[in-house]
């Protein structure tokens, strides 16, 4: 494959297995992907798909009971290729990439903000590890990050505490956090779940707007299929640690091709279709992580099943950025719907 | 934060009023002549019918119920606590006398127990899982299992009777000149109160520290990129410090309660070791005056640790 | 090295994992996981022997640990008297026998009435809110002010010496915190949806209460129980070695222990209390290893 300049970060045959309760959970059982500059991937799935675990696992930031089984994390720095997989956890060399290269921003603002320490101080706390500048420095720094981030009286929010924040204005903060070292790669995990709707398009447009400022690339974990058409240029459909499907925005919501893709959108209401709409309910419920079917994992609940299905199907480019994993999909990439 | 502490103060007031109530009552159950909770019962002894008569009436102590509490509640607050049934010595004085050596004591025990206690509890929660977890662990629980004065018993046995390296017991010998020449009595009595208490702050330090670990802030933390020194110390310590230190206030009466039965142990001349004598004497108005005595001390000492929990966590102070 | 031990551990899981031989546990979590527990497990062990025994002291030995020998007074452990005997004559090892009885009576008892109470109070007014919950609360707020050696020997010092009194005044202190913990777990509980559920269903409030809601609350009264049983053995023990606990005639761990507080006790007859105190520990240790083991087990927040 030729390199593409544009790529932040490829992620390839990514496996990371948890081990609690004397268990093996497959959490992520081999996904691939690449991040691009400038640009938003998002991953989709229900919940318990894995991917959490994937954005956490790029970061290292696993719980102590798992561990990335194999695979290849490669973030694409300016002074070349580093394979993040072989980094020692909190090792000096992740901590010099987790903040200032590569940031995150976390679904619960209010519980991932340590409620004893002002917010000035916990902006800080990143420039002072990753930049050279004085104490005073940090404070100027901190209080523009925050103006930029459309929080008012930065100068006296930058002394108050979590608590004393609004949930969107935490989520603000929060990402005034990841956003202080100019990182080249964002990775938001639900960043607006817990906050109001109107609050959500607030933050996504913040994001939007960071992307287009600095080149960032964004990769946002969400559940939520109408984020996905809002603010996606690439898309990856997560279901029980394999991505199934992924592609471009218009590729994929305009023609899906993988059977969950498609019951994932047909179970949407659409909005000014009114109450008349066909919602189509996707039968049966997420199996046992312990208990996995045999081969393809949406299998037991496809209508589509085959014996065929039994065995693990193979990654297939429909497309240059189109790709699926099911046997079948010639069937419906040729019939469409 | 003021008037944090004001409002605090005030909700004691009422809890301390029905608390002396009940004591006084309490004190009148018991047998004996209220006239010795006000003054010397020996002097009291060596009067007639009629003067003890005339006596009650200048107390009020023909009164109702109500007004005797009253006299008495606004006499304990003037400082007259009454007179111990036996010597007929002012309860006060016996206070004076025996305070000094119970708050040494306590104060070394709280000092050393805490400090180790959260040092220990922390290295056993950053190292979970590992030989010195489980060491400390089993440590700590022996600990909080072998009866105190069990484990008074033997160190005094080993140290004192066998070994011979320091006293059996006693704080300040007529022979003493300096007050450092007391310092080999209280090794022992303070080393088994501090190291029982050790374990119990040790154990509660762990949970509360593996409690933080788990938090998510602290991905948070790690997520930029921090030292994990940092991480374990600014973010992890710091926040599991606020319940430590709630729970020291908490374990106040677990001090007091070890105090008594140590001092007991090793003949130790506190407020504990004149508790049991006097218990064990009948010396009500005694009793009930070092228990009012000690609810007080756990009292404000809630206090203080509510007013320190405020300063530590930012959501208390400013809420 | 901790990572390479845990990428073992790892290692291990995964290939049994693999071979298909890992099946979901069946039966109940929380039991299997204390089973899995070595120190939960110890515990139950020592808990059970030392009750056992107690239980069954008849059978152990012969000798009636009342029955005072003035010909035999003092004896070094023989095959005759295992612990040796007391200055009295009598067998030690039938006192300490005879004495778990009293003493676990007295801390499992007291343990458990304290428990009955506090719940009780602490489920219902803890449910029902309004002026019940505050003068329930205050009341356990002054008790709970009182260190509570003080309060017990206080309330013994008015009411005598007797085992009854005590078990009483063990329940009257102990209440409290039993109360304390449920009235907090009833507090969150009774926000949980299916109680509103229930509540429009028109059920009454005890029903929900005591029915519904308590047993969601089971494991940490479990565990609370446990740990005052401890608390209360080493009151008593504590209690009856200062001569103020159980009247001095019946045996009971601290009364053999009482002998102890004289200097030549301590160092000459070491069988007359060295022994007990072990016991007592030993106990008291099953005791908080079979609490801890509940409370992992029982706290779906720990994973392990």
């Amino acid at each position: 494959m030729e390199e593409n300049h544009n790529i932040a970060l490829s992620v390839k045959n990514l496996k990371t297995y948890f081990y609690t309760n004397n268990r093996c959970n497959r959490a992520v059982n081999g996904v691939s992907f690449d991040i691009e500059k400038g640009k938003t991937l998002c991953i989709v799935g229900e919940s318990g798909c894995g991917k959490s675990v994937t954005a956490s696992t790029i970061m290292q930031l696993l719980p102590r009971l798992s561990r990335i089984e194999e695979g290849s994390i490669t973030y694409h720095s300016d002074a070349g290729d580093i394979d993040i997989e072989n980094l020692e956890r909190n090792g000096q060399k992740m901590r010099a990439i987790r903040g200032s290269e590569i940031a995150m921003i976390f679904q619960d603002p209010m519980t991932a903000l340590n409620p004893v320490y002002t917010i000035g101080f916990q902006i800080g706390e990143s420039l002072k590890y990753h930049t050279d500048l004085t104490k005073k420095q940090i404070r100027d720094k901190t209080i523009d990050l925050l103006r930029d981030m459309g929080i008012s009286l930065p100068e006296q929010r930058i002394d108050e505490y979590p608590h004393q924040y609004s949930g969107g204005m935490r989520q603000r903060a929060m990402i005034a956090m990841a956003m202080s070292c100019n990182p080249k790669i964002l990775i938001a995990d639900e960043p607006t779940t817990a906050l109001d709707v109107t609050i959500q398009a607030q933050i996504f447009e913040l994001m939007d707007r960071l992307k287009e400022k600095h080149n960032t690339a964004i990769m946002l974990i969400t559940h939520d299929m109408g984020v996905v058409a809002e603010l996606a240029d690439d898309v990856a459909v997560m279901y029980m640690g394999n991505i199934v499907e992924a592609g471009t925005i218009d590729e994929v919501l305009r023609t899906p091709t993988h059977p969950y893709t498609r019951a994932l959108l047909d179970s949407i209401p659409v909005l000014g279709e009114g109450k008349n709409q066909i919602i189509e309910p996707i039968p049966g419920s997420t199996p046992d992580p312990y208990q996995r079917p045999k081969g393809c994992q949406f299998a037991p609940r496809c209508t589509h099943y085959s014996e065929q299905c039994d065995i693990m199907p193979e990654e297939t480019q429909i497309s240059e950025t189109h790709r699926i994993m099911c046997w079948k999909y010639q069937e419906f990439a040729t019939n469409g719907k | 934060m003021l008037t944090y502490v004001i409002r605090r103060i005030l909700i004691l007031i009422p809890m301390l009023l029905i608390i002396s109530f009940l004591v006084y009552w309490g004190l009148e159950l018991t047998p004996g002549d209220a006239v010795s909770h006000l003054i010397n019962p020996e002097a009291a002894g060596r009067m007639s019918a009629e003067q003890l008569n005339d006596l009650r009436e200048s107390y009020g102590l023909n009164k109702s119920f109500i007004e005797r509490y009253g006299i008495w509640l606004i006499n304990v607050l003037q400082g007259n606590f009454g007179h111990s049934l036996a010597g007929g010595v002012p309860i006060a004085d016996i206070f004076l006398d025996r305070l000094p050596a119970t708050l040494e004591l306590s104060f070394v025990a709280l000092f050393f127990s805490t400090v180790m206690g959260s040092i220990l509890g922390t290295i056993s929660a950053l190292k979970r899982g590992s030989a010195i977890d489980s060491g400390l662990t089993v440590v700590g629980m022996l600990g909080v299992s072998i009866p105190e004065f069990f484990f008074g018993l033997v160190a005094l046995l080993i140290f004192a009777l066998e070994l011979g390296w320091l006293p059996v017991g006693g704080r300040l010998l007529p022979s003493y000149t300096s007050y450092w020449d007391h310092v080999p009595n209280i090794v022992l009595p303070a080393l088994v109160l501090s190291l029982m208490m050790t374990a119990g702050v040790m154990r509660y330090s762990r949970s509360s520290m593996l409690d933080a670990l788990s938090r998510e802030f602290i991905t948070t933390a790690r997520s930029k990129g921090l030292p994990e020194w940092r991480i374990n110390l600014l973010h992890g310590f710091r926040v599991a410090l606020t319940p430590v230190v709630v729970l020291i206030g908490f374990r106040l009466p677990v001090l007091i309660g070890g105090t008594v039965i140590i001092e007991q142990v090793f003949q130790w001349p506190g407020i504990g070791n004149e508790f049991i004598s006097s218990v064990r004497g009948a010396d009500y108005p005694l009793v009930m005056m070092i228990a009012l005595f000690s609810v007080f001390a756990v009292l404000l000492a809630s206090l203080i640790i509510d007013v320190l929990t405020a300063l530590i966590d930012p959501r208390v102070r400013l809420s | 090295m901790e990572n390479s031990s845990l990428n073992r551990k790892f290692d291990r899981i995964l290939a049994l994992e693999n071979a298909g031989k890992l099946k979901a546990s069946s039966g109940n979590r929380a039991l299997s996981k204390f089973y899995n527990n070595r120190l939960a497990v110890f515990g139950l062990i020592v808990f059970s022997i030392i009750l056992l025994t107690a239980v069954f002291a008849p059978l152990l030995t012969s000798h009636d640990p009342l029955k005072i020998n003035l010909r035999n007074i003092a004896q070094s452990p023989s095959w005759e008297h295992w612990f040796g005997t007391d200055r009295t004559g009598r067998d030690v090892f039938s006192r300490v026998l005879y004495g778990g009885r009293i003493s676990i009576l007295v801390g499992l008892g007291s343990a458990l009435m304290a428990a009955v109470i506090g719940v009780a109070i602490g489920g219902y007014t803890g449910f029902k809110g309004g002026w019940l919950d505050v003068i329930a609360l205050r009341i356990s707020e002054i008790f709970m002010s009182f260190p509570q050696i003080i309060l017990v020997l206080m309330l013994v010092s008015i009411a005598g010496q007797s085992l009854f009194n005590l078990i009483f005044i063990f329940v009257l202190t102990g209440w409290g915190a039993m109360y304390r913990m449920t009235r907090a777990r009833m507090l969150s509980l009774r926000e949980e949806e299916y109680v509103q559920a229930l509540q429009s269903f028109g059920l009454s409030t005890a029903t929900i209460c005591y029915k519904h809601i308590l047993p969601n609350a089971l494991g940490p009264i479990m565990v609370n129980i446990t740990l005052s049983t401890a608390a209360f053995i080493l009151a008593e023990a504590g209690l009856s070695f200062l001569g103020l606990g159980v009247p001095l005639n019946l045996p009971t761990w601290g009364n053999i222990l009482n002998v102890a507080q004289e200097i030549r006790v301590l160092q000459n007859f070491w069988w007359m209390w060295l022994p007990v105190g072990l016991v007592i520990s030993l106990f008291v240790l099953s005791v908080n290893f079979i609490g801890d083991g509940l409370r992992d087990a029982t706290d779906p927040s720990q994973q392990g």
